[in-house]
Protein backbone atom coordinates (compact mmCIF):
# COMPACT_ATOMS: atom_id res chain seq x y z
CA UNK A 1 0.00 0.00 0.00
CA UNK A 2 1.46 3.16 -1.33
CA UNK A 3 0.52 5.61 1.73
CA UNK A 4 1.11 2.71 4.63
CA UNK A 5 3.64 3.20 7.59
CA UNK A 6 7.05 1.79 7.15
CA UNK A 7 7.47 -0.01 10.32
CA UNK A 8 10.69 -1.42 8.73
CA UNK A 9 12.71 1.36 8.69
CA UNK A 10 11.49 2.88 11.91
CA UNK A 11 12.93 2.34 15.29
CA UNK A 12 11.36 -0.67 17.11
CA UNK A 13 13.52 0.18 21.20
CA UNK A 14 9.52 1.66 22.01
CA UNK A 15 7.95 -1.35 20.60
CA UNK A 16 5.56 -2.60 23.45
CA UNK A 17 3.83 -5.82 24.89
CA UNK A 18 0.98 -4.53 22.15
CA UNK A 19 2.78 -4.70 19.53
CA UNK A 20 2.88 -0.51 18.63
CA UNK A 21 5.02 1.80 19.55
CA UNK A 22 4.21 3.21 22.65
CA UNK A 23 5.05 6.68 21.76
CA UNK A 24 2.62 6.64 18.48
CA UNK A 25 -0.22 4.70 21.26
CA UNK A 26 0.41 7.64 23.36
CA UNK A 27 0.10 10.58 21.05
CA UNK A 28 -3.38 8.66 19.57
CA UNK A 29 -4.69 8.41 22.93
CA UNK A 30 -4.00 11.68 23.79
CA UNK A 31 -5.53 13.07 20.45
CA UNK A 32 -8.41 10.97 21.76
CA UNK A 33 -8.90 13.07 24.59
CA UNK A 34 -8.72 16.11 22.65
CA UNK A 35 -11.48 15.14 20.54
CA UNK A 36 -13.90 14.85 23.29
CA UNK A 37 -12.27 18.33 24.61
CA UNK A 38 -13.07 19.94 21.53
CA UNK A 39 -16.81 18.38 21.35
CA UNK A 40 -17.17 19.64 24.53
CA UNK A 41 -16.54 23.04 23.81
CA UNK A 42 -17.97 22.68 20.12
CA UNK A 43 -21.30 21.58 22.21
CA UNK A 44 -20.98 24.22 24.32
CA UNK A 45 -20.87 26.94 21.20
CA UNK A 46 -24.24 24.92 19.66
CA UNK A 47 -26.53 24.76 22.97
CA UNK A 48 -26.06 28.37 23.85
CA UNK A 49 -26.03 29.80 20.50
CA UNK A 50 -30.71 29.72 20.32
CA UNK A 51 -29.60 31.26 24.01
CA UNK A 52 -27.55 33.91 22.99
CA UNK A 53 -30.28 35.07 20.14
CA UNK A 54 -32.73 35.36 23.34
CA UNK A 55 -30.88 37.73 25.77
CA UNK A 56 -30.57 41.06 25.43
CA UNK A 57 -27.24 41.23 24.63
CA UNK A 58 -27.80 39.17 21.60
CA UNK A 59 -25.30 38.81 18.93
CA UNK A 60 -26.09 37.31 15.88
CA UNK A 61 -22.47 35.79 14.59
CA UNK A 62 -23.68 36.17 10.83
CA UNK A 63 -23.60 39.40 11.39
CA UNK A 64 -19.82 39.05 12.58
CA UNK A 65 -18.23 36.22 10.94
CA UNK A 66 -16.19 36.73 7.72
CA UNK A 67 -16.66 33.49 5.69
CA UNK A 68 -14.00 34.65 3.14
CA UNK A 69 -10.97 35.55 5.57
CA UNK A 70 -11.82 31.70 7.44
CA UNK A 71 -12.02 30.18 4.02
CA UNK A 72 -8.48 31.78 3.82
CA UNK A 73 -7.49 30.00 7.00
CA UNK A 74 -9.05 26.80 5.82
CA UNK A 75 -6.78 26.67 2.73
CA UNK A 76 -4.04 27.27 5.01
CA UNK A 77 -4.46 24.78 7.50
CA UNK A 78 -5.36 22.08 4.52
CA UNK A 79 -2.03 23.18 3.11
CA UNK A 80 -0.03 22.59 6.01
CA UNK A 81 -1.74 18.78 6.77
CA UNK A 82 -0.29 18.40 2.56
CA UNK A 83 3.31 19.67 3.18
CA UNK A 84 3.40 17.46 6.43
CA UNK A 85 2.43 14.59 4.79
CA UNK A 86 5.01 15.33 2.19
CA UNK A 87 7.80 16.22 5.06
CA UNK A 88 6.98 12.52 6.13
CA UNK A 89 7.11 10.77 3.00
CA UNK A 90 10.44 12.50 2.60
CA UNK A 91 12.12 11.70 5.53
CA UNK A 92 11.15 8.06 5.36
CA UNK A 93 12.84 7.81 2.00
CA UNK A 94 15.90 10.05 3.52
CA UNK A 95 15.55 13.02 1.55
CA UNK A 96 16.51 14.82 4.17
CA UNK A 97 16.49 18.09 1.92
CA UNK A 98 12.72 17.94 0.72
CA UNK A 99 11.68 16.77 4.54
CA UNK A 100 13.43 20.38 5.72
CA UNK A 101 11.78 21.97 3.02
CA UNK A 102 7.80 20.79 3.81
CA UNK A 103 8.69 21.15 7.54
CA UNK A 104 9.29 24.78 7.35
CA UNK A 105 6.38 25.49 5.26
CA UNK A 106 4.36 23.65 7.11
CA UNK A 107 5.29 25.67 9.89
CA UNK A 108 4.92 28.79 7.85
CA UNK A 109 1.47 28.22 7.02
CA UNK A 110 0.64 27.23 10.72
CA UNK A 111 1.85 30.89 11.58
CA UNK A 112 -0.01 32.43 8.69
CA UNK A 113 -3.31 30.92 9.83
CA UNK A 114 -2.57 32.22 13.18
CA UNK A 115 -1.98 35.85 11.95
CA UNK A 116 -4.95 35.55 10.13
CA UNK A 117 -6.78 34.63 13.34
CA UNK A 118 -5.05 37.28 15.39
CA UNK A 119 -6.59 40.01 12.59
CA UNK A 120 -9.79 38.01 13.12
CA UNK A 121 -9.93 38.57 16.71
CA UNK A 122 -8.93 42.08 16.40
CA UNK A 123 -11.39 43.07 13.66
CA UNK A 124 -14.19 41.21 15.66
CA UNK A 125 -12.70 43.30 18.87
CA UNK A 126 -13.11 46.66 16.81
CA UNK A 127 -16.79 45.34 15.96
CA UNK A 128 -17.36 45.09 19.36
CA UNK A 129 -17.96 41.60 19.97
CA UNK A 130 -15.42 40.28 22.75
CA UNK A 131 -14.89 37.64 25.53
CA UNK A 132 -17.66 39.23 27.67
CA UNK A 133 -19.73 40.97 25.19
CA UNK A 134 -22.37 37.76 25.24
CA UNK A 135 -22.47 34.34 24.76
CA UNK A 136 -21.57 34.20 21.04
CA UNK A 137 -18.55 36.42 22.10
CA UNK A 138 -17.64 33.77 25.00
CA UNK A 139 -17.96 30.37 23.19
CA UNK A 140 -16.73 31.54 19.99
CA UNK A 141 -13.42 33.49 21.49
CA UNK A 142 -12.67 30.33 23.47
CA UNK A 143 -13.41 27.22 21.45
CA UNK A 144 -11.44 29.31 18.35
CA UNK A 145 -8.57 30.54 20.79
CA UNK A 146 -8.21 26.89 22.02
CA UNK A 147 -7.64 25.57 18.96
CA UNK A 148 -5.58 28.51 18.29
CA UNK A 149 -3.43 27.77 21.13
CA UNK A 150 -3.41 24.43 19.66
CA UNK A 151 -2.05 25.58 16.21
CA UNK A 152 0.45 27.50 18.31
CA UNK A 153 1.65 24.54 19.81
CA UNK A 154 1.44 22.35 16.99
CA UNK A 155 3.92 24.68 15.57
CA UNK A 156 6.41 24.90 18.15
CA UNK A 157 6.67 21.05 18.08
CA UNK A 158 7.13 20.67 14.91
CA UNK A 159 10.00 23.29 15.01
CA UNK A 160 11.47 21.16 18.30
CA UNK A 161 11.54 18.23 15.92
CA UNK A 162 13.05 20.52 12.78
CA UNK A 163 16.19 21.54 15.06
CA UNK A 164 15.85 17.75 16.67
CA UNK A 165 17.02 16.27 13.19
CA UNK A 166 19.52 18.58 12.32
CA UNK A 167 21.35 18.09 15.59
CA UNK A 168 20.96 14.84 15.46
CA UNK A 169 20.47 13.47 11.86
CA UNK A 170 21.59 9.41 12.34
CA UNK A 171 19.05 9.16 15.12
CA UNK A 172 16.81 5.93 14.76
CA UNK A 173 13.92 7.89 16.07
CA UNK A 174 14.13 10.68 13.00
CA UNK A 175 10.78 9.07 11.72
CA UNK A 176 8.67 8.68 14.70
CA UNK A 177 9.88 11.90 15.76
CA UNK A 178 8.25 13.32 12.52
CA UNK A 179 5.15 11.22 12.38
CA UNK A 180 4.53 12.07 16.02
CA UNK A 181 4.69 15.68 15.40
CA UNK A 182 2.81 15.21 11.85
CA UNK A 183 -0.19 13.26 13.84
CA UNK A 184 -0.56 16.28 16.15
CA UNK A 185 -1.06 18.83 13.44
CA UNK A 186 -3.46 17.08 10.92
CA UNK A 187 -5.64 16.54 14.14
CA UNK A 188 -5.34 20.28 14.85
CA UNK A 189 -6.25 20.47 11.04
CA UNK A 190 -9.36 17.85 11.81
CA UNK A 191 -10.54 20.11 14.46
CA UNK A 192 -10.78 22.88 11.90
CA UNK A 193 -13.04 21.26 9.77
CA UNK A 194 -15.15 20.61 12.32
CA UNK A 195 -15.24 24.15 13.38
CA UNK A 196 -15.02 26.12 9.80
CA UNK A 197 -18.33 24.13 8.89
CA UNK A 198 -20.05 23.80 11.95
CA UNK A 199 -19.13 27.81 13.52
CA UNK A 200 -18.62 29.23 10.22
CA UNK A 201 -20.67 27.99 7.26
CA UNK A 202 -23.99 26.72 8.70
CA UNK B 1 14.74 -3.33 -4.65
CA UNK B 2 16.14 0.22 -4.15
CA UNK B 3 14.23 1.18 -7.47
CA UNK B 4 11.03 -0.35 -5.95
CA UNK B 5 11.48 1.89 -2.97
CA UNK B 6 12.00 5.03 -5.16
CA UNK B 7 8.91 4.20 -7.01
CA UNK B 8 6.78 3.61 -3.95
CA UNK B 9 7.79 6.99 -2.41
CA UNK B 10 6.92 8.49 -5.83
CA UNK B 11 3.42 6.68 -5.86
CA UNK B 12 3.10 7.60 -2.56
CA UNK B 13 3.84 11.38 -2.99
CA UNK B 14 1.71 11.65 -6.26
CA UNK B 15 -1.28 10.06 -3.84
CA UNK B 16 -0.85 12.86 -1.27
CA UNK B 17 -1.16 15.58 -3.85
CA UNK B 18 -4.24 13.73 -5.25
CA UNK B 19 -5.76 13.86 -1.90
CA UNK B 20 -5.03 17.31 -1.41
CA UNK B 21 -6.30 17.89 -4.37
CA UNK B 22 -9.17 16.46 -3.48
CA UNK B 23 -10.13 18.02 -0.05
CA UNK B 24 -9.79 21.19 -1.65
CA UNK B 25 -12.08 20.68 -4.45
CA UNK B 26 -14.74 19.85 -1.38
CA UNK B 27 -13.58 22.69 0.50
CA UNK B 28 -14.49 25.25 -2.44
CA UNK B 29 -18.07 23.32 -2.81
CA UNK B 30 -18.69 23.80 0.92
CA UNK B 31 -18.19 27.55 0.66
CA UNK B 32 -20.02 27.75 -2.63
CA UNK B 33 -23.21 25.88 -1.57
CA UNK B 34 -23.63 28.61 1.37
CA UNK B 35 -23.97 31.25 -1.45
CA UNK B 36 -27.13 29.19 -3.69
CA UNK B 37 -30.50 29.89 -3.14
CA UNK B 38 -31.39 26.27 -1.32
CA UNK B 39 -33.36 25.52 1.54
CA UNK B 40 -31.56 25.59 4.84
CA UNK B 41 -31.73 22.18 5.79
CA UNK B 42 -30.47 20.81 2.31
CA UNK B 43 -27.45 23.34 2.54
CA UNK B 44 -27.11 22.06 6.19
CA UNK B 45 -26.91 18.47 4.94
CA UNK B 46 -24.98 18.78 2.00
CA UNK B 47 -22.37 20.91 3.95
CA UNK B 48 -22.13 18.06 7.23
CA UNK B 49 -21.59 14.92 4.50
CA UNK B 50 -18.81 16.62 3.01
CA UNK B 51 -17.28 17.67 6.34
CA UNK B 52 -17.19 13.94 7.29
CA UNK B 53 -15.60 13.13 3.79
CA UNK B 54 -12.95 15.96 4.71
CA UNK B 55 -12.48 14.65 8.23
CA UNK B 56 -12.30 11.01 7.38
CA UNK B 57 -9.59 11.64 4.24
CA UNK B 58 -7.67 13.52 6.62
CA UNK B 59 -7.65 10.58 9.32
CA UNK B 60 -7.57 8.07 7.12
CA UNK B 61 -4.63 9.29 4.35
CA UNK B 62 -2.59 11.80 6.31
CA UNK B 63 -2.80 10.40 9.61
CA UNK B 64 -2.78 7.08 7.87
CA UNK B 65 -5.18 5.99 10.50
CA UNK B 66 -6.52 3.12 7.23
CA UNK B 67 -4.50 0.40 7.24
CA UNK B 68 -2.79 1.22 10.83
CA UNK B 69 -2.68 -1.08 14.03
CA UNK B 70 -6.52 -2.11 15.52
CA UNK B 71 -5.26 -0.87 18.87
CA UNK B 72 -4.27 2.72 17.55
CA UNK B 73 -7.40 2.89 15.55
CA UNK B 74 -9.51 2.10 18.78
CA UNK B 75 -7.82 4.68 21.08
CA UNK B 76 -8.98 7.67 18.74
CA UNK B 77 -12.73 6.33 17.33
CA UNK B 78 -14.01 5.36 20.76
CA UNK B 79 -13.65 8.16 21.84
CA UNK B 80 -14.23 10.38 18.91
CA UNK B 81 -17.71 8.16 18.45
CA UNK B 82 -18.23 9.37 22.47
CA UNK B 83 -17.77 12.69 21.78
CA UNK B 84 -20.28 12.66 18.20
CA UNK B 85 -22.93 11.04 20.28
CA UNK B 86 -22.05 13.46 23.42
CA UNK B 87 -22.66 16.62 20.65
CA UNK B 88 -25.92 15.14 18.93
CA UNK B 89 -27.12 14.08 22.45
CA UNK B 90 -26.86 17.95 23.97
CA UNK B 91 -28.14 19.11 20.58
CA UNK B 92 -31.24 16.84 21.04
CA UNK B 93 -31.93 18.18 24.51
CA UNK B 94 -31.50 21.86 24.36
CA UNK B 95 -31.62 22.42 20.50
CA UNK B 96 -33.74 25.81 20.73
CA UNK B 97 -34.06 25.58 24.15
CA UNK B 98 -33.55 29.22 25.62
CA UNK B 99 -34.74 28.06 28.97
CA UNK B 100 -31.28 28.47 30.67
CA UNK B 101 -31.23 32.36 29.15
CA UNK B 102 -30.66 33.67 32.60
Amino acid sequence: MAHSSHPGRIGTANVGSLGVDSRKLGVWTFIGSEALFFAALITTYLVFAPVNMARADAQNPKEYLDIWLTSVLAALLLASSLTMVLALAAVRRGDMKLFRVWLLATVGLGFSFLGGQVYEFTELYHHGATLSSSLFGTTFFVLTGFHGTHVLIGAIWLLSVFFKVQRYPDSPETVMDVELGGLYWHFVDLVWVVIFTVIYLI
Amino acid sequence: MAGDLAHEAHESTRFYWMVGAVLAAVTIVEVAITFLPLPHELIVAVLMVLMVVKGAGVVMYFMHLKGDARILQAVFVVPFLLATVMILLFLLLFSQHVGIAG
